[in-house]
């Protein structure tokens, strides 16, 4: 119909605007005060600390995740945290995006062997950005998140794509 | 440091089956799993005020219990140990030691036994329907279930 | 429409119809009792794992009348990761990485606890300055573990500015430890017979110079935070735990000593090079969470000067002793203790006299402090519950295991 083509999914319009708001989504992802292990005292509190500091990427913390765009999830998920996991990572509104710091939110880690721990974050929520290490350190969380303002921007041209195709 | 072995004989008198030895671990009082209270009362009423330690050991054929206590007064150590059968059920010692309320649960939890008398005796650290994963027989995982993960 | 309806409240209340005298009048669910007429209930609230003070996935169900709480339950396990259970399947020189992962903050303590129960069931002599290194890096971790408490218990009272400079001290440790063991957290350092290498060449330099100006710092921080008449007045008096509580819920460390027991292991069963070294320990005297504050702010002072005494005073020699590349202790029980950042960290180990470690248990001394918790929480206010929880100074890596 003619106001879905002036303002629906593939319109120029839509594409353009969530262009722009995409800059603005990604030059301020604010990701949910979450650290359950080690990786938290790495990734989360040195790399908000005055060195290697968050701040200047627009990467802020907030506390409930009804604010948040990205969860880190930093440590290792067992079976009484996976529920948690999940129910936090449904409250979180859309558009939301999960980064897997360390061996173990990525494939289980140093704990892979043990029967209560679940072997990566990805089997209960899907995971956009993967960060390696034991702990990872801060640099690499931020290369991360660059990583992920990478992934955003591409959004607009996968849209153009899925326009013209 | 270590006490005389003849002063935690003398305090554990009349408790059948105590064996007390020096170890390397310390001086350890070996007795059965029934005397498990009335020797930790002896050894409070001696001056051993803080339980420091609780954890379980299986061994193969049954889960030995090992209490560490201390006296600060005095500054000595000593070691309890008894043994309990598997699914077998230990007295909590909390209304002497309130120290023993988790480390009791934990152990029960992950080393499959009962607890008996225990203001909050629930799971402390896995969910419900987890096998007590501490027991020689719980293996891990293998490589190849990583693997396919 | 007075003579039965009951406005003692003042505020307008609209009763209709008639009812019996003694019961709630129409319009009002609940009848009106005592002085101000109102009545009241119990509200459970969960403290989920996820909340911000970063002590790591404690969840707390607390019970309160209003603002104060009634009851507190803790609720643990969310990070139970099998530290114990792993032990029996590797090797004695790889069970320090699983050791460095408990208390994640004091890592080399956690592997020392480890080391030294293993060498008693070795016939081996670690040289001296294997002892020295030792000390040096215990005690470079406990700063940066007081650090971490410093600045997130500032972050539990209120305070955010502190939590800033007390990771800008902590990068500056993190750099001497990084150029030490190689890895800023997860040190890997200290193995059963000595550690993995000596101090390589420059970082006696960078641990002068970050001695030069750290005390200065340290007192900045104390009248920053200290100094603060907000936080002194949500902390002084707050959370006694007396000499009694602490002995019977085992706790150990700044907690007890901050409750008045004269007890650090450095100095009561002393290990690695603390015979050698000049230090007091800083005591408390009431037990409230200012005491254990200033306890703390005190063991920072002492281990800068311990740190002073070890570079000025580190011996030649070996950095480890000869161990074969596979350890196999002999067969039997031991049990070592180190006094770590959060109190009394052991190992009670079970050897069969092969590779792998038979059992090895981990006391993790802020087990002890949570369960205080659930003793201590009643009776104060809710807004104290995180501060209280930040006083004792726990780590979920190690209640876990």
């Amino acid at each position: 119909m003619a106001l879905d083509k002036l303002t629906g999914e593939n319109s120029m319009l839509f594409i353009r605007s969530e262009q722009l708001f995409d800059f603005a989504r990604k030059n301020s992802l604010w990701y949910i005060a979450f650290g359950i292990a080690c990786c938290a005292i790495e990734g989360l509190m040195s790399a908000s600390g005055p060195r290697f500091d968050f701040d200047r990427m627009g990467v802020f913390f907030r506390n409930s995740p009804r604010q948040a765009d990205v969860m880190i999830v930093a440590g290792t998920v067992n079976k009484k945290m996976a529920e948690t996991v999940k129910r936090l990572y449904d409250q979180m509104p859309e558009p939301k995006w999960v980064v897997a710091m360390g061996a173990c939110a990525s494939t289980g880690g140093p704990f892979r062997e043990y029967p209560n721990v679940v072997l990566g974050v990805d089997k209960i929520i899907p995971v956009d950005v993967y960060i390696p290490g034991c702990p990872p350190r801060p640099e690499s969380v931020q290369y991360a998140f660059i990583e992920l303002q990478k992934k955003i921007a591409r959004r607009t041209e996968e849209r153009l794509a899925a326009r013209n195709s | 440091m270590r006490p005389e072995i003849a002063d935690i004989e003398r305090s554990l008198a009349g408790l059948f089956e105590a064996q007390v030895t020096g170890e390397l671990l310390g001086v350890v009082a070996r007795v059965s799993l029934a005397d498990v209270a009335g020797a930790l009362e002896a050894l409070k009423a001696a001056g051993y005020e803080t339980l420091i330690d609780f954890d379980g050991t299986d061994t193969g054929e049954l889960i030995e219990l090992t209490y560490r206590l201390r006296s600060y007064a005095l500054d000595l150590e000593v070691w309890v140990k008894a043994p309990v059968a598997y699914g077998g059920t230990i007295e909590s010692m909390w209304y002497e030691y309130p120290s023993a309320l988790m480390p009791e649960r934990e152990t029960a939890e992950l080393l499959g036994v009962h607890l008996a008398g225990h203001p909050n005796p629930k799971r402390l650290l896995t969910t419900d329907g987890v096998e007590p994963l501490l027991r020689k027989s719980v293996a891990i995982r293998t490589v190849e279930e990583v693997r396919d993960r | 429409m007075t003579d039965h309806c009951d406005d003692t409240l003042g505020v307008g209340l609209l009763c209709e119809g008639q009812h019996e005298p003694g019961t709630p009048p129409a319009g009002l669910r609940r009848a009106p009792s005592g002085v101000d007429g109102l009545t009241t209930e119990h509200l459970i609230i969960n403290m989920g794992p996820q909340h911000p003070s970063t002590h790591g996935v404690l969840r707390m169900i607390i019970e309160v009348d209003g603002e104060e709480v009634v009851a507190a339950e803790v609720s643990v396990g969310y990070l139970h990761r099998g530290i114990e259970k792993l032990a029996e399947h590797r090797r004695y020189d790889a069970v320090g990485t699983l050791m460095d992962r408990g208390d994640y903050v004091s890592g080399i303590m956690g592997e020392l606890a480890f080391a030294l129960a293993t060498e008693q069931l070795m016939e081996i002599e670690v040289p001296r300055k294997a002892h020295w290194l030792r000390s040096l890096t215990s005690e470079l971790n406990r700063l940066a573990s007081h650090l971490v408490w410093y600045g997130t218990f500032g972050l539990d009272t209120g305070a955010m500015g502190q939590f800033l400079y007390a990771m800008r001290e902590r990068e500056a440790l993190l750099d001497i430890l990084e150029a030490i063991s190689g890895q800023r957290m997860m040190f890997n350092y200290v193995r059963p017979g000595g550690v993995v290498a000596d101090l390589p060449v420059g970082v006696e330099e960078k641990i002068r110079a970050f001695l030069g100006t750290f005390p200065m710092y340290l007192d900045e921080y104390d009248q920053l935070l200290g100094g603060n008449e907000i936080f002194q007045a949500r902390v002084k008096g707050i959370g006694v735990i007396d000499r009694d509580m602490a002995l019977a819920f085992g706790l150990t460390g700044a907690n007890l000593r901050a409750s008045g027991v004269d007890f650090d292991i450095r100095k009561a069963r002393p290990y690695a090079a603390y015979p050698e070294l000049d230090f007091d320990v800083p005591l408390g005297a009431k037990g409230d969470a200012w005491d254990r504050y200033t306890v703390r702010m005190g063991e920072m002072a002492q281990s800068a000067r311990m740190i002073g005494q070890l570079i000025d005073g580190m011996p030649e020699g070996e950095h480890t002793a000869k161990v074969p590349r596979i350890i196999r202790p002999a067969a039997g029980e031991s049990y070592a203790s180190v006094e770590s950042s959060r109190g009394e960290t052991a190992v009670h180990l079970v050897s069969d006299g092969t590779e792998h470690p038979y059992r090895m248990h981990y006391r993790g001394p802020s087990l002890y402090a949570v369960q205080a918790l659930e003793e201590l929480l009643p009776g104060h206010l809710l807004g104290d519950v995180v501060m209280l929880i930040g006083s004792t100074d726990v780590m979920l890596g190690e209640i876990d295991r």
